[in-house]
């Protein structure tokens, strides 16, 4: 076996932060489903395998056309071992959130962990699975692939309405549902900093590490966005102001606007949005 | 097209993958080989507080010692104080097996005052 180079190591790491990213992507909707929870609290250990095993089999075939990796995988046995690869992925990064979101704890049955790792990894697998074709654009290329010049102001405005789009497209589904008031009572500070700190890193993750070789053409865009941390921090800014009003939309702000409640409430809608928001940049 | 080669990095990567998911499908054929106990749902009190509109909270816990999960588990609470009786009730939707859920129940008397009965009315097997 050949040693692992730099180079070797830096893309393994891109290609599983791409993989990541549309884990995220596809799997956020289905971590803030409480059926998906009970679910997982209520299933027994045959179905459990069978599950896995089962969905193994399409996964794999999501891998073998579309795949998470920059180089495609052109014989079976990649794929299948993308596919292993996927699923273990799935299952950290939905284990990861559950974890944040107070699903999953110490105090958490085993039995109870097991089947929610299962059924909320699986989608998250699937997400890891078509990652390249999700996150596979490129925002500063046009589809013939020229760039356009575009002023200061134009790129910022555009990215901070890819960012709005994004995160609507993502979170508006989860905004109106009783989810986020449910895991809003059961926050705790240490919590809703790590859904800070995971919002923020999963947007980084997503726009300047997931992408295709654009980075340095991304990283030197031009608008109020320039420098990646900036553009992060900004973005997610922008993801937790549009969860807010989603939230009043669906007059899921009850009590007065400027409480702990509706904070912890944007927090955890932050999130999703967040990632979606991320995504979307990618698309522009 | 070529046929990309594996690198040993992306080898390190399969090696914890397979222990990951090695480790998921060993828990789940523990649990199958364990098998499991039905639902042993059981109620417990854990102390009595005032809350400040003087009204009393009864602290208390439902526990299930079995394995499965049990669903719409129902609590009642019956606190006597010579003729009078003031009832409470609580409907957990899911208590898995081996975990413990809090709840509190609300009573206008001071339960020292009487006999209040804690009991698990019914549950469902999911």
């Amino acid at each position: 076996m050949p040693r692992a180079t730099t180079s070797d190591w830096s893309q393994e790491v891109d290609d599983l932060a791409r993989g990541l990213g549309g884990g995220m992507l596809f799997g956020i909707p289905l971590v803030y489903t409480m059926e998906v929870w009970w679910l997982g609290g209520t299933t027994r250990a045959p179905h459990m395998l069978a599950a896995l095993l089962v969905t193994f089999v399409p996964i794999a075939l999501l891998i073998h056309t579309a795949g998470f990796r920059r180089d495609e995988d052109t014989r079976p046995s990649d794929a299948l071992m993308d596919a292993v690869e996927a699923v273990a992925l799935g299952v950290v990064a939905a284990g990861l959130l559950l974890l944040v979101l107070g699903e999953i704890g110490p105090g958490t049955p085993l039995a109870e962990t097991t089947g929610k790792l299962v059924y909320e990894g699986v989608p998250f697998a699937i997400g890891v699975a078509v990652a390249r074709h999700i996150l596979g654009g490129s925002r500063t290329a046009d589809d013939d692939g020229s760039s356009t010049a575009r002023t200061p102001g134009q790129a910022t405005l555009a990215d901070l309405g890819a960012t709005l789009v994004g995160a609507v497209f993502v979170a508006f589904n989860i905004a109106p549902t009783d989810e986020i008031p449910m895991l809003a009572s059961s926050a705790t500070f240490p919590s809703l900093l790590s859904v800070v700190v995971l919002s923020v890193a999963a947007s980084y993750v997503i726009v300047f590490v997931a992408g295709f070789g654009d980075q340095p053409s991304r990283r030197g865009q031009e608008g109020l966005f320039q420098h990646p941390m900036t553009e992060t921090v900004s973005a997610y800014l922008v993801a937790l102001l549009s969860a807010a009003a989603m939230l009043w939309f669906f007059q899921r702000i009850e009590g007065p606007v400027l409480s702990a409640a509706t904070f912890t409430q944007v927090l955890l809608l932050g999130l999703p949005a967040a990632v979606g928001g991320a995504a979307g940049r990618l698309a522009v | 097209m070529t046929k990309r080669s594996r690198a040993s990095a992306e080898w390190v990567t399969f090696g914890a993958s397979l222990a990951v998911l090695g480790a998921i499908v060993a828990v789940i054929i523990a649990l199958w080989v364990r098998g499991e106990d039905p639902a042993q749902v059981a109620v417990h009190q854990d102390g009595v507080r005032t809350a400040s509109n003087g009204t009393y909270l009864v602290d208390a816990s439902v526990t299930n010692e079995g394995d499965v999960t049990a669903a719409n588990v129902q609590v009642m609470a019956t606190l006597t104080i010579g003729d009078a009786t003031e009832e409470a009730e609580q409907v957990v939707d899911f208590v898995a097996g081996g975990e413990e859920e809090a709840l509190v129940f609300v009573f206008q008397d001071d339960p020292a005052e009487g006999e209040l009965e804690l009991v698990v009315a019914s549950f469902a097997d999911p």
